[in-house]
């Protein structure tokens, strides 16, 4: 197998897409750093399996599989953690470079949304997934990804009425 | 959609953060290293595990099977004396283990767990691991006297599905 770690495709591949695959990562993880680990290991295991980087419904099914695993120790760990950790300021690094106020409040009703609604709108706006990557890397049909989308911007809305 | 289109504009002007500039460099180091362990997931001794316990389950179902035979084979050692109330069944040839036919076969499956995508060492694809708990319970009769012999154990099966990406 050709070394791919002297191959550079790899580097402009994961250029663009890394500040939205960490912020997709984001959703599972309690940190900058652990989103970054999770993005780290599935990037690797999918180019190592050389799988085609248009592939893309398939490289976030690997990091939204890696990420759900990386919960599920995390979950464990911070049970264990709780008792000895609980005076700890636990600041959560924002996922958005704010701008303004306005911002602020928007990336904050984002994070009110459901989960399976921000999923898509996360794979939808920063990552610009087509309806049927999106269908592909969450294994559900185009029609529920799109209603998911419709969903997730409606509740945006009625939360935040100026827009 | 056009309702939205304020509210998607609005959106893509909020910027990701940026990733670390040392996330490079570590993938560019992991994907360097060939005996990394990335990539390479803990799957063929749970395989293994799989036929080590469905090997384990037929070794003790065998076992117990030969065992009822032996027993069934043995009549005139366990006969009672003659003060008996309860008359003893004469076991013959024709009538004894030769008789005990298979009734049935009962597998339910009473846990299903998936376990999301993975990798194996020698795929290019992801597959999706499905691991799954039964009991299977086996029945043999014996139509002339109505004895029934029945077996049961668990199994714990691993199903791993290819998934295609579009």
């Amino acid at each position: 197998m050709e070394n791919v770690a002297t191959d550079e495709n790899w580097k402009t591949c994961f250029a663009q897409l890394a500040p939205g695959l960490v912020l997709f990562a984001r959703q599972w993880a309690r940190s900058a750093a652990d989103a970054e680990d999770i993005v780290q290991e599935a990037f690797v295991r999918f180019w190592r399996k050389q799988h085609d980087i248009s592939n893309r419904g398939l490289l976030y099914a690997t990091v939204r599989s890696i990420a759900l695993d990386f919960l599920r120790r995390d979950s464990r760990r911070a049970r264990r953690e709780s008792v000895a950790m609980s005076d700890v300021d636990q600041t959560i690094a924002p996922a958005f470079a704010i701008e303004d106020e306005s911002q602020r409040v928007l990336a904050a009703a984002l994070d009110r949304l459901p989960a399976e609604q921000r999923e898509v709108l996360v794979m939808k706006i920063w990552n610009e997934l087509t309806f049927a990557e999106i269908a592909s890397a969450l294994e559900i049909s185009q029609n529920t990804a799109a209603s998911r989308y419709r969903y997730a911007l409606a509740a945006l809305k009625k939360n935040l009425p100026s827009l | 959609m056009n309702d939205f289109s304020e509210l998607e504009e609005q959106l893509r002007k909020l910027r990701p953060v940026q990733p670390s500039a040392g996330l490079m460099s570590r993938i560019e180091q992991a994907l360097a290293e060939q005996t990394s362990t990335a990539g390479v997931l803990p799957r063929e001794r749970r395989s293994h595990f799989r036929w080590l316990s469905l090997g384990l389950g037929l070794a003790a179902a065998t076992a117990l099977v030969m065992f009822a035979f032996i027993r069934l084979q043995q009549p005139a050692k366990t006969t009672p004396a003659v003060a008996a109330v309860t008359p003893v069944p004469v076991f013959t040839a024709e009538n004894s283990s030769a008789q005990l036919v298979p009734a049935g076969l009962t597998q339910v499956v009473y846990h299903t767990r998936d376990e999301g995508l993975h990798y194996t060492a020698n795929s290019t694809q992801p597959m999706r691991r499905v691991r799954s708990q039964t009991r299977d319970t086996l029945q043999w009769k014996n139509p002339k006297t109505g004895a029934t012999l029945q077996i049961s154990y668990p199994r714990e099966e691993v199903s791993l599905t290819p998934v295609s990406g579009q």
